[in-house]
């Protein structure tokens, strides 16, 4: 399909939008409302064009320009929104760089764009990444014609405890109110009254926590703002970080920002085969344990208490507590560490010549997944088989809705992902009979045609051999569909063995389904292929009381209830003090996953590349570095002494290549975990208790809610009235 | 107890009037919140949940499309409404004055219910009958034209007897129950629900 953009001749694909027809020639539109993940709807009316086509005449032919001789162009009477237009076969387009009559409406609609918003720019959060900021620049009138009062209404509205609403900032862009409807399915946001008068807002006495946080990156200006960010740091001040979320397998791509060594912000970044542009509200909002109460010193037990030391006198007192334990040391790591922190830590422990080392959570036994989120968001079957994808894999969720509602993967041009996808409709059609949940009630409940209550690991075969008619109906959809996948959660894998295994792909392969198996930790399908579960005679993490002395990386079984202590000498290697830190002879200060360089794998098997944003963490160093003292203590000489180091003995072990791993990362199928029981069970949670936001706890100097209101609030005075203005 | 749970037939008449589709259900939301407001004056929040529920939606849904109307309340309003016409030709004939008469005599604000539950005021936009201008509607019954302030003071009075004079001009034109229009001469205008036929097969040729 040939299109003429300001003279320029592209060749596009049929069903391309003109917005992005102008984009691929390389000159550019302003638009606020229009957004690659979302259906075009044509509210801002920024992204005006001109446009124009030819017409055949009567005799089938092209009506020719009797001047030139070349197909004459209609041109349609009035400028078009170029995001609900298709461009046409043959279809000419002037932008405001080629059209008068094109730059003249948009300085227009900025205008009126413009008529209510207040000008706060100084103290906007969004001030220097606004795109309204940035638009109005460059295609409005750059003056202004209004002396009189604007709009005012509320400033500080809480749609929730993490998005603040500033009513007189929205420009009515409707991408919010979109958002809900077509991405979670929750129709929780909507425009209320009309005309100048509109504003968003709920009725459901707030928004639901789970994917409520999107909505503060698809914001155009600083209307909605994520409340745990807000008033942190202005945009320019931050040291942006693009990196992977590690709270949970999926491995989203997200920006951590950084202000003063403080984590005060993390945003979405896309990732077409991962995350699209999409993160839960856990991995945007629960950050704030990386700046809070930090460990930033070794601390070495001395008289019955734990004092602050050098990493000298820790590894001093290291040297005498595992002296007289020879090889009986447990190695224990958490299953968010990076491969090449797993890689460190085989190494010390075949230096050693400990059997004692594991990850956790893990399963005893994982199954291996075929299945890629594009093959989930693609389907046209998914059977979810006892998972709680809310607290084990939230973004998977909205793979799966994603299915449901068609399964239309966004083109993508040489300017990016195609910003008008005009396949995508508001309020689309779904499919909820796609969706079989078979497992305990969850979120995803509501969205399914097919829900089955039933618990307990023996799901699989259940499913193999249906005994309900539910059942048989879930069975019958993976028969039916030609690429159906199915969705393996905690409550079947606590059980799995590789008698599992073989009943799974037995299924697998007689449905013709795609599995995808979500395991325990973030990273736990790339540490279990690394030799890191109990050897022989080695104890699990779930008999850490049994070992000698023991080394636990960011783990914290006192406080699920186990034992918290080696039977001699116990080392702690955390972010934090926690409860088993608090009983512990050393503690060695660590460094969160935000603050690390290396790979991590993703429940697909895709390597994903973790990068450094500039955190203060005091003395606090990762795994490969705290290795190297345990090592020194332990007087052993461990092979793994850096990253490069352990990226060399992962690609001569295991012939991985981690150290050109694109930014993207690369999907290769990982080595099948080994497996080890573990004795335990593993409840997923998402949220832990250190990730909620408490804003007093922030340092900020600012005295807690309790605090001022004693301060402040004078006995039977009125209460605050919320809003107010700047 | 709700306001629909006894109403079954009626329920199952409006929802006869659309598709049966989720998107077609959703379609009842305005005739349900007509029933709710003709009964209780007004809708509240829990009615809108209850409205959300029978179409599927959300109580969300409801306010924003209840809000794009200027004659649905969400406040409750008195038995006697009176909507005071405030667009340029009342206005130039007194329409300001008229409703500072009334709103202190009736000592009520919009928004509010007079305390003997009869009166509540609204600003409207314009009624339509500029050449007997200032024009008060009450209710859904009717105008009261060139109304003076004797005039006022006369509907007051027999409004708080309870016995409204008979107004001046029907509202033009009323939506009857089956979604027939009728003006106030009693013609009907409009198809209604009842004259639906199938479209003939193979199209209108």
């Amino acid at each position: 399909m040939k299109v003429t953009i300001d003279g320029i001749p592209v060749d596009l694909p049929a069903g391309t939008s003109a917005l992005d027809a102008v984009f691929h020639a390389g000159r550019d539109v302003p638009y606020f409302c229009a957004h690659p993940y979302l259906s075009p709807v044509g509210a801002c009316r920024m992204c005006l064009v001109e446009a124009g086509t030819p017409r055949k005449g009567k005799d089938g032919a092209f009506e020719l320009d009797e001047a030139t001789g070349q197909p004459k162009i209609f041109w349609m009477p009035k400028p078009m929104a170029s995001c609900t237009l298709q461009a046409t076969e043959g279809m000419h387009i002037r932008t405001a760089k080629t059209s008068d009559v094109v730059a003249k409406a948009q300085a227009g609609m900025m205008e009126f764009t413009l008529l209510n918003h207040p000008l706060d720019c100084p103290t906007c959060d969004k001030g220097g990444a606004c795109e309204l900021q940035d638009r109005a620049f460059e295609y409005g009138y750059g003056a202004s014609r209004y002396g009189f009062d604007r709009r005012h209404a509320d400033k500080h509205y809480a749609l929730s405890d993490f998005i603040i609403l500033d009513q007189e900032r929205c420009i009515h862009c409707k991408r919010c109110v979109r958002y809900f409807e077509e991405v979670p399915g929750q129709e929780v946001l909507d425009f209320i009254e009309r005309g100048g008068h509109t504003f968003i807002d709920t009725e459901e006495g707030g928004l639901p926590v789970g994917f409520q946080g999107n909505i503060a990156d698809i914001c155009p200006v600083g209307a909605l703002l994520d409340n745990v960010a807000r008033f942190r740091g202005r945009n320019w001040e931050y040291d942006h970080t693009p990196t992977t979320c590690t709270l949970c397998p999926v491995g989203c791509s997200i920006t951590v920002d950084a202000r003063n060594g403080r984590l005060e912000r993390v945003v979405a970044g896309e990732h077409r085969d991962v995350n699209e542009v999409w993160i839960c509200d856990a991995g945007r909002f629960g950050h704030v344990f990386a700046t809070e109460e930090r460990l930033t010193v070794p601390l070495v037990r001395v008289g019955g208490e734990l004092r602050e030391a050098t990493w000298d006198q820790a590894i001093e007192a290291m040297r005498q507590g595992f002296s007289g334990h020879g090889s009986n040391v447990g190695l224990y790591l958490s299953a968010d560490s990076t491969l090449e922190e797993g890689a460190a830590l085989v190494a010390l422990a075949e230096a050693v010549g400990t059997p004692s080392r594991d990850h956790w959570p893990r399963y005893p036994h994982t199954p291996m997944s075929t299945a890629t989120l594009t093959d989930v968001a693609t389907a046209d079957a998914l059977v979810v088989l006892g998972a709680d994808l809310g607290e084990e894999a939230p973004v998977v969720e909205l793979r799966i809705l994603e299915a449901l509602r068609g399964g239309l993967l966004p083109a993508e041009f040489a300017h990016g992902t195609a910003i008008a996808d005009l396949r995508l409709t508001e309020r689309p059609a779904r499919t909820p009979e796609k969706l079989a949940v078979i497992g305990r009630e969850s979120r995803l409940w509501r969205h399914a045609g097919l829900r089955v209550p039933a618990e307990g690991p023996d799901l699989l075969a259940r499913l193999a051999r249906p005994d309900t008619p539910d059942l048989q109906a879930a069975l019958r959809l993976l028969e039916e569909a030609e690429k159906p996948v199915l969705i393996l959660g905690a409550d079947v894998l606590n059980g799995a063995d590789t008698a599992f295994s073989a009943a799974l792909s037995g299924l697998a392969g007689r449905v013709g389904a795609k599995v995808l198996v979500i395991p325990a930790g973030p990273n736990s399908r790339g540490l279990g292929g690394l030799n890191l579960v109990p050897g022989a005679g080695g104890l699990p993490y779930g008999r850490l009381g049994e070992v000698g002395a023991a080394f636990l990386s960011r783990l914290d079984p006192a406080a699920q209830g186990l034992p918290g202590r080696a039977r001699g000498f116990t080392v702690v290697h955390d972010t934090h003090l926690t409860a088993t830190a608090q009983g512990a002879d050393v503690v060695l200060p660590a460094v969160t996953n935000y603050e690390k360089r290396g790979t991590t794998v993703n429940l697909e098997g895709r390597l994903l590349p973790l990068a450094q944003a500039p955190l203060r963490a005091g003395e606090g160093a990762d795994l490969i570095r705290a290795l190297v003292a345990v090592a020194e203590a332990l007087g052993v000489r461990s092979p793994v002494r850096g990253l490069r180091g352990a990226q060399a003995w992962l690609e001569a072990r295991y012939g991985l290549r981690l150290a050109e791993l694109p930014a993207g990362g690369r999907l290769q199928p990982p080595r099948p975990p080994q497996d080890a029981a573990t004795g335990l069970a593993h409840a997923p949670q998402l949220w832990k208790p250190r990730m909620l936001p408490r804003p007093e706890r922030r340092g900020s100097g600012v005295p807690g809610r309790e605090a001022r209101a004693e301060r402040w609030e004078l006995p039977l005075a009125p209460a605050p009235q919320p809003g107010g203005d700047d | 107890m709700t306001y629909f749970a006894d109403k079954h037939p009626l329920l199952a008449d409006i929802f006869s009037r659309y598709p049966d589709s989720p998107q077609g259900r959703r379609s009842a939301l305005m005739p349900l919140l007509r029933e709710v407001q003709n009964a209780e004056g007004f809708v509240s929040e829990a009615r809108m949940r209850e409205i959300a529920d029978l179409c599927g939606t959300t109580a969300t849904e409801v306010r924003s499309v209840m809000s794009f109307y200027s004659t649905y309340h969400t406040l409750p309003t008195g038995r006697y409404h009176l909507q005071v016409c405030s667009t340029l030709m009342c206005a130039l004939a007194g329409s300001d004055e008229l409703w500072d008469h009334l709103v202190s005599v009736l000592d009520v604000q919009p928004g509010d219910v007079s305390a003997d539950g009869r009166f509540s005021v609204q600003k409207v936009e314009c009624l339509g009958s500029c050449g007997t201008a200032p024009v008060v509607q009450l209710g859904d019954e009717g105008y009261y034209e060139n109304v003076t302030r004797q005039k006022c003071d006369r509907l007051i009075a027999a409004l708080r007897q309870d016995a409204p004079p008979p107004p001046d001009n029907p509202v033009p034109v009323t939506v009857r129950e089956d979604g027939r229009q009728m003006t106030a001469a009693g013609e009907r205008v409009g198809a209604s629900i009842h004259d639906r036929k199938p479209l003939p097969a193979g199209g209108d040729r």
